[in-house]
């Protein structure tokens, strides 16, 4: 069995989830090759541990995302067991390549042991399908859910020139880079509460937001005294969130609150009393004040590779 | 066990208190199984209404003392009012899909289930029934809409249990009638474009279509309630109010009218109450459920699971009740009494489900951020309008004994 | 213009998703509803339908149960509904043939679909289908606008959002929208009464659902979460950074 892995570009270069798409391919064994539409980044690529080869693809179509456009020029390199990172452009042109190639896909896997084995997420994280894959598949792989291949590797790196065309053109692009999310959409929230002393404090929360992409929430007490828009607000008069990790700041945890988060998946308290309530629910909770543990835990997410 | 230690309480089914993604409405006996399909799609368009539309604005509502216009131009479109009305633009829906409209109505507020109940029952119905073919054409397509709201007088100052003996009076004046007196505890009276007045013409208890604008009248709001917050509540009054000849409803005389209206606005409460006990006792125990105290969530003891039980029961009984009064009522096999038995039980049940709610939720009780200090205080004003729970008592004492018990010494 | 919608009933976002013995407890599950991506795919069909006259055709594929998906999407304005009834499970290659089939049969350039179901997660289904199709695909749209040559897609990139202008045929994959979406009225449901459903199977679509090499073996509950844990002072914040992505996974 071989494996192709489909990589995906980010500003920066190649996308960070590559050296784990990687280390999915030496579970299911044989040949790796990497491909990189578009190009950029295939020395990186070339350098991981495992990879046998990189393939760079140079074409027109490969200027806008256009799954369609972008299946067809890859098909006829693309062998073995697919494997692509679980964005949303992975999962898109993963479908898109499964059914050129007349093969299954399975999205967003988050382990993977030989036979191949893999388990995914359904029902929003409330349930968890295992699945047996027999024959070649395309399989995408959700960020941050395996190890990383390491470094040290030198595959060769070939270019082939697609002729394919788009299929579509961009009008306008428009980047959004500060807009707020959100609670309700958000995946990730922090929240403050009347522990932050001063309305002004929020600023400090949004920090940490903007570098976790996260929404800002509050409690009803702050909203209310600090006259914040009710839209902030999480609990059981305001938004019952239930994101993948809640973060809560200088917020003691009354019954309306725990009411409106206790359902997330990962819940991180900062409270300096010890007998706050909101530890009760917290998955991790930091006994200290926020001014001095708020720094060093936005310091170490900044820190993270 | 330490404090810290809720989500691993061993052998507690924890999983009420996680699943707090929305309302529960309590069917323990599965009774919304018997619905038909469209009911039961009825149902859920409503449902899904009240809790974008309704809960979370409510409350805020009630604070400031208003009833939303967009609440009047969402429930016109969503083509529920006059409900069981057919014809003239009504949606023509049996009286079992009243009732369950009025119940998701009133799971979010008595006041917005009064302001159906009020359009629907009490001023589209009378002119349906009781109209010209003119009045039907002219008014019910735009009420079905809720473009135009109705009202209705009926109750007065100094008479309220005994409407009989009502004071205000029309006399004839030409192509006019004119109307003097005055009307108290009348839902929407200052925000409605029609009232339905009942007056004496010679006596003779007749209902009149009184119209905003109309010379001499006016609908003064009343301020200071402590319940029904989010509903209009009004005093009309006439002073030498001009009304054409053509504004009197031609079909009825004495109070079989108005009590013709009351007894479908009673069987919509009868449904309505439920919806505000469901809210209560779906609070009540998601709240239990969470509120720790000694250690362990409240719903862990045995003073507590007795009230939820209770209430179950009670909700339970009080849903069975109102679905085979549905079918009564749809088969046109009923009798006043059957509505005012489910009127007044289910609404005793409900407001006391409101209180023992409240009792469950401790000091937090009595805050906004839970709707049963909100469903209890409503619950008193639907305990006494639309027949008083000792009047309809009476109605079943008379119907017992075949002795009224209304008056003394007659 | 005719406009397919696919359309999968799925339990409600609301209901608890029970599982018994390695598999979803369908018959627990308390309540069934059109899948909130597909519900914005509906909603923007309508708009076509109002805006250009456009058809709109309801397609779902599922069992008995699920004719009640087309039932909701015809009360808010569906023109016509077709139901592939399938029971059990289906490769995600057989389905999306089965549903290009269904596509074809009733004659749509264009066509709506939730960018994923609220129970699989999956997200296939729109390109798969349109590669089958040999129609241009667009995914993660907010919003689409009929054009004189074609559509413009409002869709979401990493960087923010994007305007692209695409030609027909194509299938559009919804993201949630900023649109607000119609809800059913009285009239629509006793219309969705009278509106007849075709229903068709497999076999009628010439599509084959045999196995593919990727089979469920179970569904099993996540793995409880570990005990909470409590630490002390600021500087145990970086030890929690490092849990959050090595142990929870979720930064």
């Amino acid at each position: 069995m071989s494996t192709t892995i489909i990589a995906e570009q980010q500003e920066e270069g190649i996308h960070s989830t590559l050296p784990q798409l990687v280390h999915a391919a030496s579970v299911i064994g044989g040949e790796c090759t990497v491909i990189i539409p578009g190009g950029g980044g295939e020395s990186e690529a070339s350098e991981i541990v495992g990879v046998d080869r990189v393939l760079k693809f140079n074409g027109s179509c490969f200027s806008v995302f256009d799954s369609q456009s972008w299946s067809s020029a890859l098909k006829g390199s693309v062998g073995g067991t697919v494997l692509l990172a679980s964005t949303p452009r992975g999962r898109e042109l993963g479908a898109s390549l499964a059914a050129e190639l007349g093969m299954s896909v399975v999205q967003d896997v988050t382990s993977i042991s030989e036979g191949i084995n893999v388990e995914r997420p359904v029902f929003s994280g409330k349930a968890i399908e295992k699945v047996t894959i027999s024959s070649p598949a395309v399989i995408t792989i959700r960020a941050n859910s395996l190890d990383s291949a390491g470094n040290g590797g030198s595959a060769p790196i070939s270019t082939i020139d697609s002729g394919e065309d788009l299929r579509m053109a961009v009008e306008e692009a428009i980047t959004k880079a500060s807009e707020k999310i959100d609670v309700s959409e958000a995946d990730i929230i922090i929240s403050g509460g009347r522990g932050l002393g001063d309305v002004s404090n929020f600023e400090k929360l949004e920090e940490v937001a903007s570098t976790l992409g996260a929404a800002v929430g509050a409690s009803r007490a702050v909203v209310d005294e600090w006259g914040l828009p009710h839209s902030m607000q999480v609990g059981q008069t305001g938004k019952t969130v239930t994101p993948s990790l809640y973060i809560a700041v200088g917020i003691s945890g009354a019954i309306q609150h725990l009411a409106g988060m206790r359902s997330s998946s990962y819940i991180v308290a900062i409270n300096k009393d010890p007998e706050a309530p909101i530890f009760t629910v917290a998955d991790y909770g930091i006994v200290a004040s926020w001014e001095d543990a708020l720094p060093v835990l936005h310091d170490s997410i900044k820190a993270l590779p | 066990m330490g404090p810290f230690e809720l989500r691993t309480l061993k052998g507690l089914d924890l999983s009420g208190c996680t699943d707090i993604m929305g309302y529960e409405a309590l069917d323990f006996y599965d009774v919304d199984s018997l619905l038909t399909d469209e009911e039961l799609m009825i149902r859920d368009a409503v449902r899904g209404w009240v809790d974008e539309s309704v809960i979370p604005k409510i409350e805020n509502a009630c604070r400031e003392g208003v009833f939303l216009d967009e609440w009047r131009q969402e429930i016109g479109s969503m083509g529920i009012l006059g409900a069981p009305l057919k014809g003239y633009g009504c949606p023509g829906l049996s009286y079992t899909a009243y009732g369950v409209i009025c119940r998701e109505l009133e799971r979010g507020d008595s006041g917005i289930r009064s302001f159906a109940s009020v359009q629907g029952s009490l001023a589209m119905y009378p002119i349906w029934d009781f109209g010209s073919e003119d009045q039907k054409e002219k008014y019910l397509p735009r009420m079905a809409t809720g473009e135009l709201i109705g009202c209705f007088g009926l109750t007065e100052p100094d008479y309220g249990s005994n409407p009989g003996d009502m004071v205000t009076k029309a006399t004839e004046d030409g192509d006019s009638f004119i109307l003097n007196g005055a009307k108290m505890w009348i839902t929407n009276g200052t925000i409605a474009d029609l009232a339905i007045v009942w007056a004496k013409l010679d006596g003779v208890i007749r209902g009149f279509i009184v119209e905003k604008g109309d010379p001499g009248f006016s609908a003064p709001e009343m301020k200071g309630k402590h319940s029904l917050k989010a509903s209009v509540t009004s005093e009309l009054v006439f002073q030498d109010c001009r009304i054409p000849k053509d504004r009197i409803l031609p079909g009825v005389k004495g109070l079989r009218g108005p009590f013709s209206c009351l007894n479908n606005a009673r069987f919509g409460i009868s449904w309505g109450a439920i919806g505000s006990a469901q809210a209560c006792y779906d609070s009540a125990r998601s709240y239990a459920l969470s509120r720790i105290q000694f250690d362990h969530p409240i719903a862990a003891y045995q003073l507590v699971q007795n009230k939820l039980a209770w209430m179950l029961r009670e909700i339970t009984k009080g849903q069975l009740l109102a679905y085979h009064l549905g079918k009564k009522k749809d088969a046109g096999e009923w009798i006043p009494e059957h509505i005012s038995l489910a009127k007044m039980n289910n609404v005793d049940i409900a407001l006391e489900i409101a209180r023992v709610s409240r009792d469950i939720h401790g000091a937090n009780g009595i805050l906004d951020e839970y709707p049963v200090m909100r469903h209890m205080a409503n619950l008193e004003s639907v305990k006494t309008y639309e027949g008083t729970h000792d009047i309809h008592n009476l109605i079943l004492g008379r119907h017992i004994t075949g002795i009224q018990a209304f008056t003394k010494g007659a | 213009m005719k406009v397919a919608v696919l359309i999968k009933q799925v339990p409600d976002t609301t209901a608890k998703v029970g599982i018994i013995s390695g598999s979803v407890d369908e018959g627990a599950i308390s309540k069934w509803s059109i899948s909130p991506y597909d519900e914005y795919a509906l909603e923007s069909a309508l708009s076509l339908q109002s805006g250009s006259g456009a058809t709109v055709v309801a397609i779902t594929l599922g069992p008995e149960r699920s004719s009640k998906s087309l039932i909701d999407a015809a009360a808010v304005g569906a023109d016509e509904l077709l139901h592939v009834v399938h029971d059990g499970a289906l490769g995600s290659l057989s389905l999306q043939k089965a549903l290009s089939e269904a596509v074809t049969r009733v004659g749509a350039e264009v066509v709506l679909v939730g960018k994923q179901a609220a129970d699989t997660n999956s997200g296939s289904t729109g390109p798969g289908v349109a590669k089958i199709l040999n129609y241009s695909c667009v995914g993660l749209v907010s919003r689409i606008e009929a054009g004189s040559d074609g559509f413009e897609a409002t869709r979401s990139t990493p960087s923010g959002i994007e305007r692209v202008s695409v030609k027909l045929p194509c299938v559009f994959a919804f993201d949630k929208g900023d649109v607000e979406l119609r809800r059913p009225n009285v009239r629509g449901i006793m219309m969705a009464k009278k509106k007849p459903i075709e229903r068709i199977t497999l076999a009628d679509l010439g599509v084959d659902s045999t196995g593919e090499g990727v089979s469920t073996t179970s569904v099993d509950y996540p793995p409880e979460k570990p005990e909470g844990q409590r630490f002390e002072g600021p500087d145990s914040a970086a030890e929690v950074a490092t849990k959050l992505r090595e142990e929870a996974n979720v930064i």
